[in-house]
């Protein structure tokens, strides 16, 4: 098996407030292989999205406390800023949840799109425009050569969603960061969007790591999975596993609660009790255990660690590193 | 198509007979240009609908951004103007009923928000949120008033000492069971739910459904509740309508929309929803459609939603298709159906 | 009889018993009072304009046990004395106690600002109100109404109102609110406006409440912070606008003091009495800078920014 393109060891981001620290980011540890898409799922409050912000050191006014993040031979938390610009969006590349105000709505889009090969590539205003023109084309924005002459309000969700896609790819990323591409997007638009990332994926090879609560999309895009909960990874593994025998509690009833279009009508929906923790002041032991139909005596007391359960997922639970079964009425 | 009932007509009403009943009903916003202000277009945001809603059912009212299906919903009680049709409630017309007459309606009809950051007063505390409906219709006072705060706040699953605290100390689940209580107060007959979850977090959003299910058999409430997910809707609503631009395209009782589909437009609706379990998703078909929605203030001709229908041919860009009846109360209206 | 602190039985499955909330009840205004104390030097200045005003109402008592000088006594053969004893901060072309005349001076010109901004703020916050709570043609005959009234120079209202009226503090406040209204009604239009397109409102509509209701239950304690902040700032635009005034002798008519008319009587022995001119000028430039750092202070601490969740 190749090597990692990104790993990320025992990362921890705080954010400063006056009620406390926020432990955002709690010891999250991932691996990125070459091509392939891996999944972050959870909630708000998860810490999926500022572990993606961390690794682009754009987490501030959070502050990387403890852990690494290595590409290419370098730990990304200790390099400059000025390093660290030139493998934003070369080497690097994010896409937001909201592309309205991810762009600049003063410059025309094609202007923006072009901007990561203008200044990564140096290429001159001409050939930069090209470039941005031929991707917003291979992206599926027709007339591409108009339409970079427009401003991002005159295109619709889905179209600047592709155009912010385009952005990202022009430099050829090795890696694709989406912070939930799609939940601002119409569901027959998140269909297109998700159709053309499995495009981008399969033609540019890109390794891409989707940030997304949605678990449908998930299971349709991608390989491995990493679920997270109050900043801490409570499961990973390879997605058709963890979805058909998850092996945290959390995942479980996750799994559990959904509506799902393929079950059968007016079945209860088993809702997980309670509320998600606080940051400030998070459980002691297991921050699910306060929620858990399974927990024991030393949930509440220890912090579980990431072991393997089964023969391809890891787990955060002492329930089921014994050994149990998860299942429920 | 029935002329618009005189105002304050009441026919004999029986609970047999549909509790809500809308004909025709348009609802246009007007778009102004020009130094003069004048009015040069129409958003068409609910354009022609007609609903039949019975006590005691939920109606899923499904549809994508633009389709109108949250004007649909605020103007059918009222917080909006129709521009034309009618509404009848309970065989009263309610089309353009004002004042104390309408007044006395809003006891019965209530709504539920989308945004539970947004729906609640930040400088009321939450006993006064809930108790202002009673204040307004004089319900109750002072000992008795309390118990009646506490008791709704109780059936919504909080405690009753949060009565008085803010909202912004809640959570988006805690919020929208405030809001919910809220709508409880005054004991209505009909609540529009208008998105309750799609603000939630997904483990909070069970917790909710499971809730405005329990109080409907509890109250015997009637709801219209409002989605962009069919997933959720195919859980709670005994019936589903999907909207398209304005016009309702296909409704159908619950299982039935979604084991046999007739509209193309619910066809690659099902069929974008993602599904969580990889396997299913991986071998799905699927119907991937093509450009963006069209705007509402110049629909396409003919069926509008030939622009982007797989199946559009061009007798579809002559005429409008009309609902047509597939079955036990499945209608759609395409002139060249989903098998 | 329900007991609210005892244990809640609910008989209805899957609604799940909510734990506690948050921290303990902090109402908007107790969360943005604390942000304010925690701003120490808008605290100062927001004491210290207090203070000033405390001065201000009690004229009469300073004259009479600190200074011991009326305020248009004359000692005509100690004029242009300089600040000393028994004259604490020296006395004017005509002997008149300088700090004397400041104190009772404050009362005019502070008076005015107070009253200034009281008028404006409520004449202004109703049109606002009406205009965008309405809309429609309420809305624009209203607006343009406000237009016009920004669209005349200010001077010119001012040297016409002087001419009609003669400028005691009452009727001073009165013009340079008819002034000033306008740009707080546009204020308050403009947040009404956004607060209107909040679900709230509508959820209060739904409900069944009337117009009044919404207006001056939901839509005026929502548009206040706006209005606190304005009225902070206003303060100290007033006494700037008051003293301008005096100097053109638009405004307070002497031999009443007010700061503004001491800082131009002042004018012509600056070379050789400079105090006349420093005492009355830094008075003015400490309240004025007091009232916008408050004014700040305050915005920072009411600032709908940190409002939302």
């Amino acid at each position: 098996m190749a090597q990692p393109l990104l790993e990320v060891h025992d990362l921890h981001t705080v954010f400063a407030t006056k009620n406390g620290d926020v432990k955002a980011v709690d010891g999250v540890s991932l691996e990125l292989n070459p091509g392939e898409t891996l999944g972050i799922v959870g909630e708000s409050g998860s810490g999926k999205s500022v572990t993606a912000l961390s690794v682009m050191r754009l987490q501030r006014p959070g502050k990387i406390v403890g852990g690494s993040v290595i590409y290419k031979g370098r730990d990304l938390t200790k390099v400059s800023e000025g390093e660290m610009r030139e493998i934003r969006g070369q080497d690097i590349a994010m896409i937001f949840q909201d592309p309205m105000t991810s762009m600049n709505p003063v410059f025309r889009t094609g202007w923006q799109v072009a901007e990561p090969v203008r200044m990564h590539h140096g290429l001159d205003r001409a050939k930069a425009m090209a470039v941005a023109v031929s991707m917003l084309g291979r992206v599926g924005i027709p007339t591409p050569e108009t339409r970079a002459r427009d401003y991002p309000h005159q295109f619709s969700g889905g179209m600047r969603q592709r155009a912010m896609i385009a952005m990202g790819l022009t430099t050829t990323p090795k890696v694709l960061i989406a912070d939930e591409p799609t939940t601002a997007l119409d569901v027959t638009i998140q269909a297109q969007i998700l159709d053309l990332l499995r495009h981008v994926n399969r033609d540019f090879g890109t390794a891409t790591i989707l940030i997304t609560h949605n678990l449908g999309v998930v299971a349709g895009m991608c390989e491995r999975v990493m679920v997270m909960y109050a900043g801490r990874v409570v499961e990973s593994g390879p997605t058709v596993d963890v979805f058909a025998h998850p092996k945290h509690p959390y995942t479980w009833s996750l799994l559990r609660s959904i509506p799902r279009l393929d079950a059968e009508r007016h079945e209860p929906l088993k809702p997980i009790d309670g509320l998600p923790p606080d940051l400030i002041d998070l459980p002691s032991g297991c921050a699910f255990h306060p929620r858990c139909q399974f927990k024991v005596e030393r949930c509440s007391r220890d912090a579980p660690l990431l072991n393997r359960v089964g023969e391809t997922q890891l787990a955060a639970c002492w329930v089921t590193q014994s050994g149990v079964e998860l299942k429920g009425a | 198509m029935p002329e618009a009932v005189p105002a304050q007509l009441k026919r004999a009403w029986t609970t047999s007979d549909p509790l809500l009943s809308v004909r025709g009903l348009k609802t246009w916003f007007p778009v102004s240009s020009g130094v003069l202000q004048r009015t040069v277009a129409h958003v068409r945001a609910v354009d022609g609908v007609d609903l039949d809603i019975k006590k005691g059912e939920t109606v899923g009212l499904v549809g994508e951004s633009g389709c109108g299906k949250s004007t649909l919903g605020r103007t059918i009680i009222r917080l909006l103007d129709p521009t034309a049709g009618t509404i009848e409630f309970m065989g009263e017309d309610i089309t353009h009923q004002r004042g104390s007459a309408m007044r006395a309606h809003r006891r019965e009809l209530a709504m539920i928000f989308q945004d539970p950051y947004a729906s609640l007063d930040p400088r009321q505390t939450v006993g006064d949120i809930i108790g202002e409906p009673l204040d307004i219709h004089k319900l109750a006072r002072g000992r008795e008033r309390q118990d009646r705060i506490y008791e709704l706040l109780q059936v919504v699953g909080m405690n009753p000492r949060f009565a008085d605290r803010y909202p912004h100390e809640f959570s988006g689940g805690q919020r929208q069971r405030i809001g919910i209580a809220r709508a409880l107060a005054v004991g209505p007959t009909f609540i529009v739910c208008d998105e309750p979850i799609s603000a939630l977090d997904v483990s909070i959003q069970a917790q909710i459904i499971n809730l405005l299910e329990s109080l409907q058999s509890k109250f015997d409430l009637t709801y219209l509740f409002i989605a962009h997910d069919l997933s959720v809707v195919k859980h709670i609503a005994n019936r589903v309508a999907v909207m398209y631009l304005g016009k309702i395209v296909e409704i159908a009782p619950g299982g039935q929309l979604y084991r046999r589909p007739r509209h193309p437009y619910t066809g690659s609706l099902l069929s974008a929803i993602p599904i969580p379990d990889p396997l299913i998703e991986r071998n799905r078909e699927r119907v991937i459609l093509q450009g963006d929605v069209p705007s509402p203030i110049n629909p396409p001709s003919g069926c509008r939603f030939r622009t982007r229908c797989p199946r559009a041919r061009p007798d579809c860009a002559e005429s409008e298709p009309p609902l047509e009846t597939f079955g036990d109360e499945h209608l759609a209206a395409c002139f060249h159906p989903l098998d | 009889m329900i007991d609210p602190g005892g244990i809640t039985q609910l008989d209805l499955p899957g609604a799940a018993i909510e734990g506690e909330a948050r921290r303990p009840a902090q109402s908007y205004w107790n969360e943005s009072w604390e942000r304010l104390r925690a701003n120490r030097i808008g605290v100062f200045c927001g004491a210290l304009i207090l203070i000033l005003a405390l001065i201000a109402i009690a004229a009469p008592v300073f004259s009479q046990f600190v200074t011991h000088f009326d305020p248009a006594r004359q000692h005509l053969s100690d004029n242009f004395r300089s600040p000393g004893h028994p004259y604490l901060l020296g006395t004017d072309e005509l002997g008149r106690d300088t700090l004397t005349r400041l104190i009772y001076g404050g009362r005019v010109t502070l008076g005015v600002a107070f009253l200034t901004v009281a008028l404006s703020l409520t004449l202004g916050t109703t049109v606002g109100l009406v205009a965008g709570y309405y809309g429609g043609w309420p809305d624009d005959i209203l607006m343009r109404v406000v237009d016009v009234f920004l669209a005349i120079p200010a001077i010119f209202l001012f040297i016409l109102m002087s001419i009609l009226f003669r400028p005691n503090a009452i009727t001073l406040a009165a013009i340079i609110a008819s002034v000033g209204w306008g740009g707080v009604a546009r204020l308050v239009r403009g947040e009404v406006l956004s607060v209107k397109q909040r679900d709230f409102i509508l959820a209060t509509r739904s409900i069944g409440a009337r117009d009044l209701r919404l207006i001056f239950r939901h839509l005026l304690p929502n548009v206040l912070p706006v209005l606190i902040v304005a009225a902070s700032l206003g303060v100290g635009q007033i006494i700037l606008i008051e003293a301008a005034l005096d100097f053109l002798g638009l405004g307070i008519q002497p031999p009443t003091a007010s700061w503004g008319n001491m800082l131009t009587n002042a004018e012509s022995y600056f070379f050789h009495s400079g105090w006349l001119v420093v005492f009355p000028g830094v008075t003015i430039f400490v309240t004025v800078l007091a009232s916008n750092l408050f004014g700040n202070a305050v915005r920072d601490a009411f600032d709908p920014r940190l409002k939302a969740h």
